[in-house]
């Protein structure tokens, strides 16, 4: 690719969507909430897994100071 | 898209990300919180002796001599039992240790870096030439533990273990000079 042929992004045809403003702001209403329930759901997986391995195995077998 | 629409968005997006800087701060708030409680009410920290030794002279002289290793019982009761790690096997390499008493474990190295954990139970230490890990432990069960050196430490490193054979306090019986050996079995 040459440094003067223009790149595909600057042409509206090539980037722009047929998507309206309503469905785009549908869409945007739930985007965080679903975002929120994905990394908030894994991440309480993982604090669940780190407390039960600290509270049911670490903390029984006792101190090693 | 409209202006109003796009700010609208951006508003809404920058407070999920304001809320879940909170959550993650609160996690982590708590979790150093936890360590921090358990180390001051129970006293649970990492082994942190700093203890200088001279690792050229290791078995000549001093408590890691060879009639000094293995466990000992103390005239006051204290059970204390030593070893030395060397490429590529521990000395002894079966610890006898009585179940349900606070013990001490000291480890010394006269060449390389080991390092050894016993399963099941909490220990798990560095043993860092010039240096005596000491480590304070109490076994809850009878049985052989196996406890392998975990630091590489050259070619042999997957042939070096040891055994920690836990006694029951009646079978834990200590020799006129104190010393307690691996039942044979």
């Amino acid at each position: 690719m040459s440094p003067d042929e223009p790149s595909a992004a600057a042409s509206p045809l090539e980037v722009a969507d047929d998507i309206d403003d309503e469905s785009l702001a549908d869409v945007m209403r739930v985007v965080p909430l679903g975002a929120g329930v994905l990394a908030g759901g894994a991440v309480a997986l993982l604090v669940l897994g780190y407390l039960a391995i600290y509270l049911l195995v670490f903390l029984p077998r006792g101190t090693v100071g | 898209m409209s202006e109003l629409h796009s700010e609208v968005h951006e508003r809404r997006i920058l407070g999920t990300e304001l809320l879940w800087a909170v959550g993650v701060g609160i996690l982590v708030a708590a979790t150093l919180s936890t360590i921090v409680f358990t180390a001051l009410t129970r006293d649970i920290n990492p082994p942190s002796n700093v203890e200088r030794i001279d690792p050229k002279t290791l078995h000549l002289s001093g408590e890691f001599t060879e009639h000094n290793l293995g466990t000992t019982v103390d005239t006051d009761g204290t059970v204390t039992a030593r070893v030395i790690a060397t490429q590529f096997t521990f000395v002894p390499r079966c610890i006898a240790v009585p179940q349900g008493r606070r013990i001490k474990m000291r480890f010394a190295a006269p060449d390389v870096i080991h390092g050894l954990l016993i399963t099941g139970t909490n220990v798990n230490t560095m043993v860092v030439p010039g240096f005596v890990s000491q480590v304070h432990t109490e076994f809850t069960r009878t049985g052989d533990l196996l406890m392998p050196c975990h630091e590489y430490c050259g070619l042999g490193h997957s042939e070096m273990w040891a055994t920690v054979q836990v006694l029951p306090e009646t079978e834990f019986k200590p020799d006129s000079d104190g010393r307690v050996a691996c039942a044979k079995r």
